[in-house]
């Protein structure tokens, strides 16, 4: 059984299409469980059959110490989705990052995807083509990985994907470089032996306020009704180099800011509004303590003062006439009239 | 800086000292730069001011705009260099723009940014658009890849490990169902308060509606042991329907005409604040006002025979003496 296993197509393959077996899943944790899962009552071609498996890419995921939970379920979560991939144990920190190369090499693969933390905060990802080719280092945010319970969508383990890219990204060389990294990165080879031979998920990756989004959705129907399977997150681009993991930069974004500035600005930003209070208040007090001005005479007292005109002085030498009040007239009568 | 006049020339002296000033001018307004200006010592500066580097006023060092690297030429190469052509088979990619967005057109509402772009921090309109990429790709794709035999469709019996476990896929399950649950109950919840209170309101008219019958046939008892009426006709109150369909008929003219005439004596004389105190009576406009005439009491010469017999006039007591005994 052994020596059959270690053949890739070729007598192994012809051999196993003839059986019937069903696998339950997750019951099982055998991986090779994968293999025979080709085989059904409906003939479907085996992955591999005779050589077919032409497109010899394989990925090297693994990442720096001093990664969080989220960081190491996405890695996980990526060593799932691509079954061309590799894994590897957590790089140290004080290698420097040509050492990843190497590492590469031992494994014998062509492609890397290399996390690296910094702070315990801040997520950054190279992508590379490990001998020569260009590789590139984002800053990763908003991540979201597959147990998240709001996916709802499941795929096959180890199928092709299919993969949609915004009309932007042939806009502009640095992103037509990074399509063909992606595209080169993410796509599972044609008769790969641990990829199911079904098409049932679909890779997008859009550019929205200067950064690249990724999402992964199942294919329902055929109508082209999806639902996200997860896992989600945002790359922000800082720079594309020539080589892998250094050589000369070929482009630099220039909307990147560093997560450390960002920081760095809010709290600036916080301890200028402080001291701006402080200092109001201090301005406050200072004019409270102020010798005041002396306002107990109003200098405009005196613009309405319209005295009045002067009139001649009358001397009076006789005593003024008694005047009859009407109040008593009617006693006055009636006095008349009984004194008659 | 301390200048010495008397070893200079005194030709030299003023110009020597307008540099002096200058360079102290500088030095005090360039304040936070100034460390950088004492590397370059003083005579430097002269030397500067005088060859006219250094212009009066104020001169403040500068760093030189960031330059960003692109190199569109160096890309385009390593592009070149690095691409495979493989068949579409091996990769499977499409590029295309979002498909079109039929349910958000059929609302009539908000129109897509001229130029494609999306805003990112919409979330909703930020992940419909990837979505409607995502199927815009599906729609192209699936005839390709029929096209070149590979199959989309999984089989009913086909079981293979999934990406994520079963175990999983019944925990989202779960949520989803309390997630409706929830929101079940609380319709349910919102429903029943809206029925109480609706009940509420019915079961107090309910209430009202007895009170006001029970009162209706404790006087039409009372006026008959009274003696009032010798009818019993209001026994059978519930049974008369066309007679009770002309008392609402009539109920509901009488609410017609509005507010009974007490009330509208009482809105007239304290309504809007009341008559004014010593307004004027009899002015034209009142003097002309006819309309309190009535021309019936103003012209009927008899007495009080107008309404025709007694209807309800109470009898004297000595017949309701007799009335008592009889009963």
């Amino acid at each position: 059984m052994s020596a059959f296993k270690r053949k890739r197509g070729g007598q192994g393959a012809v051999g196993k299409k003839a059986k019937k077996a069903k696998v339950v899943a997750d019951r099982d944790g055998a991986p090779s469980e994968t293999e025979q899962g080709t085989k059904n009552e409906v003939t479907v071609p085996a992955p591999v059959s005779s050589g077919k498996w032409t497109n010899k890419e394989r990925v090297l995921i693994f990442s720096s110490r001093g990664i969080n939970f989220r960081t190491r379920h996405l890695m996980q979560d990526l060593r799932t989705m691509m079954p061309h991939s590799k894994a590897d144990t957590k790089m140290d920190r004080k290698d420097k990052l040509f050492v990843v190369n190497e590492v590469c090499e031992i494994k014998n693969c062509n492609k890397c995807l290399f996390f690296e933390a910094k702070k315990k905060q801040d997520l950054y990802m190279w992508i590379a083509n490990s001998p020569h080719g260009p590789s590139a280092k984002f800053l990763v945010q908003n991540i979201h990985t597959l147990a998240e319970l709001k996916m709802t969508g499941n795929c096959l383990k180890g199928s092709r994907p299919l993969l949609s890219f915004d009309p932007k990204f042939d806009k502009e060389p640095q992103f037509a470089l990074l399509k063909e990294l992606f595209i080169q990165t993410f796509s599972t080879p044609h008769y790969h032996p641990k990829s199911q031979p079904f098409v049932d998920h679909v890779y997008t990756f859009t550019i929205a306020d200067n950064r690249i989004w990724f999402r992964n959705y199942q294919i329902i129907e055929e109508d082209a009704s999806l639902v996200e399977i997860g896992p989600r997150f945002v790359l922000n681009l800082i720079k594309v180099f020539q080589g892998s993991f250094g050589g000369p930069t070929l482009y630099e974004n220039p909307d990147f800011k560093s997560p450390n500035m960002h920081r760095r600005e809010i709290r600036i930003a916080a301890a200028a509004r402080v001291r701006e209070k402080q200092m109001v208040k201090e301005m406050q007090k200072m004019k409270r303590t102020e010798a005041k001005q002396d306002l107990s005479k109003d200098i405009t007292a005196d613009v309405f003062l319209t005295p009045a005109p002067e009139k001649p002085v009358h001397i009076e030498t006789e005593a003024p006439e008694p005047r009859f009040s009407n109040k008593n007239k009617r006693k006055a009568m009636k006095r008349q009239r009984q004194r008659r | 800086m301390v200048v010495d006049s008397g070893t200079m020339e005194p030709a030299e002296e003023q110009q020597q000292e307008q540099e002096e000033e200058e360079e102290e001018e500088e030095e005090e307004m360039l304040g936070l730069d100034s460390e950088e200006n004492s590397e370059m010592s003083d005579d430097e500066l002269q030397e500067a001011f005088a060859s006219g580097l250094l212009k009066p006023g104020m001169n403040v060092l500068v760093d030189q705009p960031k330059k960003h690297v692109n190199n569109v030429e160096g890309m385009k190469q390593c592009l070149a260099d690095f691409r495979k052509d493989l068949p579409w088979v091996e990769r499977l990619v499409l590029t295309n723009p979002p498909a079109e967005d039929v349910l958000s057109q059929a609302e009539g509402k908000v129109p897509k940014p001229a130029n494609g772009d999306v805003n990112a921090d919409d979330d909703f309109q930020r992940e419909m658009f990837f979505y409607r990429q995502a199927q815009a790709t599906v729609l192209e794709a699936l005839p390709l890849l029929s096209k070149h035999g590979i199959a989309t469709k999984r089989p009913e019996d086909y079981f293979a490990e999934m990406a994520k476990s079963d175990q999983h896929m019944q925990k989202i399950r779960k949520k989803l169902i309390s997630k409706q649950m929830i929101l079940e109950k609380s319709e349910k919840a919102k429903k029943l308060r809206e029925q109480r209170k609706f009940g509420k309101k019915v079961q107090v008219e309910v209430i009202q509606k007895r009170q006001k019958e029970k009162k209706a046939m404790m006087t039409a008892v009372k006026r008959y042991q009274k003696g009032m009426t010798d009818k019993l006709e209001f026994l059978e109150g519930d049974k008369k329907q066309p007679g009770k369909d002309s008392a609402q008929g009539s109920k509901k003219a009488a609410a017609k005409k509005g507010p009974n005439a007490k009330r509208k004596f009482k809105d007239q004389k304290f309504g809007f604040g009341g008559k004014k105190s010593g307004k004027k009576w009899n002015t034209k406009e009142s003097f002309n006002d006819v309309s309190s005439f009535r021309a019936k009491v103003a012209n009927a010469k008899g007495g009080k025979k107008g309404k025709g017999g007694k209807q309800n006039k109470r009898p004297g007591k000595s017949v309701r003496k007799k009335m008592k005994g009889r009963s």
